[in-house]
């Protein structure tokens, strides 16, 4: 956007850019600010209110998991290899993803990429590029998320046709090397609307169901029948965003480890190291930067090796590198908490059967909304202790503990040393 | 195209040119060690060259990456041209490559090593031998030769485990990767739309190779016509003409000019009327009565006006056609016509420039499909393939829903003592003793809790002798840091070793890191190979052990404790593999000794 200020008899003009109209401007022909308002009791305009309206959405999302996931508690993909693939043909410069579809699919994997080591420390990515019709390696599988992000905002060109056989042979040839206790997946973010492929794409998707591969696909525009039945075949999600938050919230959903198939999940004893922190005043040249390093550092237990961060692999034994956080973190996907129960909003305060605690359990700040009415709670069913909906959220997001649950004293516990 | 004779020779096919503009002779080009020779395809040619490569000024090679048609030239002779394909970019590569190794031959320093490394008796070709020694020395500089000096040369690794670990540094070779290939595009044929000029009455039609490539995917019967025609009745733009004329008149959907123009012009005749050829294969599709045909799509189907094609129709409902119907097309008939192309696959890309190449090469291919479809065994397994997929609606189909796997966590002193069993092998089982330490441990801290609830915590907690002593060791320690860093902590610790001995340490550093991939890449030991390579292995890192202890005695005073700081990680990494070999061995002799040595180890 260029500020170009044309300074007329001394007057200053509005900031214009290059299509002729101020940002004020735009704000009503592109975001269409109208739309923010809504009408209160008194008939006064007030914006929307957007919290209420994420609360209701989040737990909708959290229902619908829980529900897939009731009863017995399943096996999850916790060391996941996923190939991202982006489709950078001519489709991806539509503009009706503002600034261009490129743009925001970028902006959005960043943000998913770090979500993803987040939620998965154990898990590698590796990213693919459609251009020209031809797919093209962006990054190997890795566990670093800058080297991915870098390799992604550098290449921020579209072009060409797009071809989803391609792309799929070759993820499909990366991913056959890597180890059987390791969760094959492929998600691909699509633009075009077509495929323009050298052969039978019927027969890749056979050859990658067989492969076990679980290919997801986010669609930009509309909905194909031919990424549908990829996803149908190797057990993937298929959706298709209609907007910038849309896309957002679909690509987070691929976040979480997605659950185990029972034919497929191969149990595996594999060996890791939990490497110590280096003393401080140690001295080491580390094997990733080939510098002298001082103080911070990790050593292989296996070979002595120094490496700078974890997760990682020793470049010198090949073993795996994790510390107890990262398994812990993954391993709260494994027992994840119920979903709290919505707390009806009565019109009674008096209520003598119900006891309000007037506080959040988890934050202490009065669940006590405008005029001294209930405001929206929720309860977890074991422990019984409300707690408000920014804390549901962080509880079932971040923290995977009830911090209810986790404070009841258990006087049983001391007796269980002694078996 | 690569023929490598014996001797230490290169030969690649390349058009020698005399200056820009000269079409080029084509012929081969002989790379020896001592000699360039070209030898022209035509005898009587008149272009000739051969030079000694000490005679080689110098020579300029086009990038790897740019834009340009592939050349090299060396400046005190002729230009060598190459035709720019996307295979024949790796042929140049190995030119330049060669040409890299016979320029640098003449610098006396790097001499000797090279031809050595030409005459090893391990490499696998001659090729690779010269491809090796010139990435070597572009791109890697001295370290790297100094690291395959000492352990190629000095037989610690062979020629290919050196370089298995950088095939990157060697450009992308192709290890049995397929080559991608582009997909026809979605405008079909019938879409090409010519373009014009408001003022004459003339239309231009624009056909690139990979138009052609697909005029003759969709059309056989085009394709066949070229093989006839050109060059003997007319020339291949003649031919496109005509083609592109017949092209027009449909666009125009003039069925009575169409016709007309078909009855003067034989060869017109041939793109106007309906594909012979095509109709053909579709016949034999129909005889073969094939169950998946869909019905709905028999109605737009490539030849609805084929006899005995598809369901039969009484006729009330048919629309009387004109007699000129052949000269119509259809957008069902296109759009089948090119799907059925697409499906059929790709099976070479389009390198060629030369039309009659690729038309020539479609036919072979066409052939070959044809001989390999009659297995008739195959084909029914296809058909039944097909027919359980077809079979299936899909809105009546229940949702796949795959099971899945419940989650059941072990109880972890099942792994944990069979882990421990490797180790202990035949110490006696003290499983109780572990659990006579668990209850001692319990005791102990039952009776500080008591202890504690008794007489209450101590004020203060800790006591402060102790909490001096941890304060005083930690503020040692950080200064100490504090002096090795220096004052400047950007400054590079190594920078302020002279240069000689932080090169050595480098050296060592590096030559180890290679020792301990190969070492520990090479457990467990299954075969009499990584046997030996461990051996070799282990005598090279005690040789290397013993070289940093003569270096740290044999460095000035003043830097002796840095580089000792230095080495001692180097040495604590080697400790570590001696020591699993060791216990690998002890191992091993144990289990041969026991007589129960598992399948494949020695």
């Amino acid at each position: 956007m260029s500020n170009q200020r044309k300074r007329l008899n001394g007057e200053e003009e509005d900031d214009e850019d290059g299509d002729g109209i101020g940002d004020w401007e735009r704000a009503y022909v592109d975001d269409r600010s109208w739309e923010a308002l809504q009408e209160d009791e008194s008939g006064l305009l007030r914006p929307i209110d957007n919290s209420a309206i994420y609360h209701a959405q989040y737990r909708r999302r959290l229902r619908m998991l829980s529900v897939a996931a009731a009863g017995t508690r399943i096996q999850k993909g916790l060391i996941r290899y996923l190939y991202i693939v982006i489709d950078f043909s001519r489709a991806a410069a539509e503009t009706d993803f503002r600034p261009s579809r490129m743009a925001i699919m970028a902006k959005h994997v960043d943000a998913f990429i770090r979500e993803f080591f987040d939620q998965n420390p154990l898990s590698q990515i590796g990213l693919v590029s459609i251009k020209n019709g031809i797919a093209h390696t962006l990054t190997d599988l890795g566990g670093s998320p800058e080297s991915h992000i870098q390799a992604l905002m550098g290449k921020l060109e579209s072009s060409g046709d797009s071809s989803l056989q391609n792309a799929l042979e070759l993820v499909h040839e990366h991913l056959n090397q890597i180890p059987s206790y390791g969760h094959r997946e492929v998600l691909i973010l699509y633009s075009a609307l077509s495929s323009n492929d050298p052969g039978d794409i019927m027969e890749t998707i056979q050859k990658c169901k067989k492969s076990r591969l679980r290919c997801s696909v986010i669609g930009l525009s509309a909905e194909m029948f031919v990424c549908k039945h990829l996803c149908q075949e190797t057990g993937g999600l298929y959706s298709v965003a209609v907007d910038e938050v849309h896309l957002k919230d679909l690509l987070l959903e691929h976040a979480p480890p997605p659950p185990a198939i029972a034919e497929f999940a191969v149990a595996n004893l594999i060996k890791m190291g939990f490497p110590q922190r280096a003393a401080e005043g140690s001295m080491a040249i580390c094997s990733c930067h080939k510098e002298v390093k001082i103080g911070a550092g990790y050593t292989c237990p296996r070979c002595k090796a120094r490496v700078c961060e974890l997760p990682t692999e020793c470049t010198i034994c090949g073993l795996t590198l994790v510390s107890s956080p990262h398994l812990a973190r993954s391993y709260h996907h494994l027992f994840p908490i119920a979903p709290f129960d919505e707390v009806p909003t009565l019109s009674s305060q008096n209520d003598p059967r119900r006891k309000l605690g007037k506080s959040c359990f988890g934050c202490q700040q009065s669940l006590l909304g405008a005029g001294n009415k209930q405001g929206p709670c929720v309860t977890c069913h074991k422990c019984k202790h409300y707690f408000c909906l920014d804390c549901d959220i962080y509880i079932h997001e971040s923290l995977h503990n009830c911090p209810g649950c986790e404070s009841i004293h258990r006087p049983k516990s001391v007796s269980l040393m002694e078996e | 195209m690569v023929k490598e004779m014996a001797g230490g020779q290169v030969e690649k096919r390349v058009r020698l040119k005399s200056s820009g503009k000269d079409p080029g002779t084509p012929g081969f080009l002989r790379i020896r060690e001592e000699m360039l020779l070209f030898v022209a395809d035509d005898p009587k040619s008149d272009s000739k060259l051969k030079v000694q490569t000490q005679n080689i000024e110098s020579h300029i090679c086009t990038k790897e990456g740019s834009n340009k048609p592939n050349w090299l030239k060396l400046t005190n002779k002729e230009v060598f041209c190459l035709p720019l394909e996307g295979v024949i970019s790796s042929s140049f590569k190995i030119i330049r490559t060669c040409m890299l190794a016979v320029t640098l031959s003449q610098r006396p320093l790097l001499n000797v090593k090279r031809n050595q490394l030409f005459r090893h008796p391990l490499s696998s070709s001659v090729l690779q031998t010269w491809s090796y020694a010139s990435s070597f020395f572009e791109k890697v500089g001295i370290e790297l030769q100094r690291l395959h000096k000492q352990l190629v040369e000095g037989k610690v690794l062979t020629e290919d485990e050196f370089w298995a670990t950088r095939k990157k540094l060697l450009g992308k070779v192709s290890t049995g990767k397929s080559k991608q290939q582009v997909g026809i595009k979605s405008m079909m044929v019938s879409g090409i739309k010519p373009s014009t000029d408001g003022r004459t009455n003339r239309v231009t039609f624009n056909l690139t190779p990979e138009i052609i490539f697909q005029i003759f995917a969709e059309k056989p019967a085009v394709r066949q016509a070229f093989v006839n025609y050109v060059p003997s009745k007319m020339t291949e733009k003649a031919f496109w003409t005509k083609y592109s004329r017949a092209e027009y008149l449909y666009s125009t959907k003039n069925t009575a000019v169409a016709a007309a123009e078909a009855a003067e012009d034989e060869e017109l005749a041939v793109f106007l009327m309906p594909d012979e050829i095509l109709a053909r294969e579709t016949r034999q599709k129909i005889r073969r009565v094939d169950p998946t045909l869909d019905m709905e799509a028999d109605q737009g189907d490539e030849y609805t006006h084929l006899m005995d094609h598809g369901i039969q129709r009484d006729g009330t409902s048919d629309v009387v056609e004109p007699r000129n119907d052949q000269f119509r097309r259809s957008l069902l008939q296109d759009l089948n016509r090119h799907a059925a192309v697409v499906l059929e696959g790709r099976s070479f890309d389009v390198e060629s420039e030369d039309t009659r190449t690729v038309a020539e090469a479609l036919t072979r291919g066409k052939q070959v499909s044809k001989a390999g479809g009659g297995s008739t065994k195959d084909a029914n397994q296809e058909r039944l393939a097909r027919m359980s997929r077809a079979a299936e609606m899909e809105d009546l189909q229940a949702p796949q829903n795959l099971p899945l796997a419940p989650l059941c966590i072990k109880d972890p002193r099942d792994y944990f003592e069979s882990q421990q069993g490797n180790i202990i092998l035949n110490e006696p089982r003290r499983a109780g003793a572990s659990k006579r330490n668990v209850h001692e441990a319990y005791g102990l801290l039952k009776e500080s809790v008591l202890e504690i609830r008794s007489t209450g915590l101590s004020y203060p907690l800790i006591k402060p002798q102790v909490s001096f002593e941890v304060f005083s060791w930690l503020t040692r320690t950080i200064s100490t840091a504090k002096n090795i860093i220096g004052k400047n902590p950007k400054e590079s610790f190594l920078n302020r070793l002279p240069k000689s001995t932080k090169d050595e340490v480098l050296h060592h550093w590096t030559s180890i890191q290679e020792l301990l991939i190969h070492f520990w890449s090479s457990y467990p030991i299954t075969t009499t190979y990584l046997h030996t390579k461990v051996g070799k292995l282990k005598d090279a890192m005690s040789n290397t052990y013993s070289e940093l202890d003569a270096m740290k005695q044999s460095v000035h005073s003043d830097l002796r404790h840095q580089v000792s700081l230095l080495v001692r990680p180097m040495q604590q990494a080697l400790d570590a593999a001696f020591e699993h070999y060791e216990a690998d061995l002890q191992r091993r002799t144990r289990t041969a000794k026991s007589g129960e040595g598992p399948n494949g180890c020695i």
